[in-house]
């Protein structure tokens, strides 16, 4: 007996990320999906951004790792709210993880919850989340080829944090060659150029995210 | 790597299906992967046959599995133009301008599957 299906493999995970998505909306939170490769500057980003922001709006943070408590204790150290999330093994989060870690949040009183995901340019692309936003953070040290060879993050996620530009006079990477690849494989993605050592460039990226929080705010 | 998780995903949507309609052994399954879903068929079948020898009972011996590839395409925007996307998957081939959009390929699909009482 055969039986057709034409089921999506990822129902399960897309079903999740739909009743996160309308949790998010009901609270009003804005949700930033944040994904690279490991050591890209995920966390030091958030670090600062949680500085610089945390005055203004309440921001928390899910954290996303294969193993420790690391990256949540680096946000928890600065005030705010963190969670983290162990993959064992896992090399992606997926939106029912998210789903299991809400009920630790008081979203209500969240402005931004972002979430870091696993360092890793491929799997993490395919599994919504629920989040409003896909943001992708790439290192200069990585090198110019990545934008080309991981294309399924960059054609999926709408602005590139382009960041570790402090170390750009002791590398070849290019910037007006990442520029054009970004625009080839995804013409509507956004870059921003931002040290998360120096902070050159992050009242770029603060001025997104207060753009972002402005498109959804009830009127 | 995350085509464990995927087949065990897959296989469970299967046995709950099979479960409703009194299906006990499974003897194929057919997926369709797209070339730009992140799915990577070589370890899809690798995993199968990781699952098939952990599930006697839900499986037939020669039981296969058969995966059909969708090619990535894009469409131009601007001129209508369908190609083959490359490295540059967005670049029009006529017009020379980033205005293409993949209109197949991302699909990845349990398509059907097969088995018996
Ligand atoms: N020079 C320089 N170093 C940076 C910058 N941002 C982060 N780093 C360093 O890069 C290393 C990795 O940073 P993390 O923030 O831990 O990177 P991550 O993306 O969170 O890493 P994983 O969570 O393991 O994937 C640390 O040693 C940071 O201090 C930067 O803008 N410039
Ligand atoms: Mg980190
Ligand atoms: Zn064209």
């Amino acid at each position: 007996m055969k039986v057709t299906l034409r089921t999506d493999v990822l129902t399960n995970n897309n079903k999740a990320a739909e009743y996160n998505r309308e949790l998010f909306e009901n609270t009003n939170t804005l949700v930033i999906n944040l994904m690279s490769s490991p050591g890209a500057g995920k966390t030091t980003l958030l670090e600062e951004t949680v500085r610089g922001l945390s005055d203004k709006y309440r921001i928390a943070v899910i954290e996303g790792d294969l193993a420790t408590d690391r990256d949540a204790d680096r946000i928890r150290a600065l005030g705010a709210k963190a969670v983290q999330i162990n993959t064992h093994g896992g090399c992606h989060l997926d939106a029912r993880m998210v789903a299991a870690t809400l009920p630790e949040f008081d979203l209500d009183e969240t402005d931004i919850l972002f979430i870091e995901n696993v360092g890793n340019l491929v799997c993490p692309s395919g599994y919504d989340l629920g989040q409003k936003h896909k943001v992708v953070v790439l290192s200069v040290p990585e090198g110019n080829d990545k934008i080309p060879k991981y294309p399924t993050m960059f054609m999926r996620t709408e602005l590139v944090l382009l960041n570790k530009i402090d170390l750009l006079p002791y590398l070849d990477f290019n910037v007006e060659e990442a520029i054009g690849d970004l625009q080839g494989i995804n013409p509507e993605s956004k870059m921003i150029q931002l040290s998360a050592r120096t902070k050159e460039g992050l009242d770029t990226w603060f001025t997104w995210i207060e753009g972002a929080l402005a498109a959804c705010k009830p009127q | 790597m995350h085509e464990m998780a995927l087949m065990g995903d897959i296989l469970n949507v299967i046995h709950e299906d099979a479960g409703k309609k009194g299906i006990s052994k499974i003897q194929k399954v057919e997926l369709i992967v797209g070339d730009v879903s992140n799915a990577l068929p070589d370890a899809l079948h690798m995993a199968f046959e990781i699952f098939k020898e952990q599930n006697k009972v839900f499986f037939e011996d020669s039981a296969a599995l058969v995966i059909h590839r969708e090619e990535a395409k894009a469409e131009c925007v601007v001129c209508g133009k369908e190609y083959i996307p490359d490295q540059k998957l967005a670049f029009c081939p006529v017009c020379r301008m980033p205005s293409g959009k993949i209109i197949s390929g991302e699909t990845f699909q349990i398509l059907s599957y097969e088995g018996r009482q």
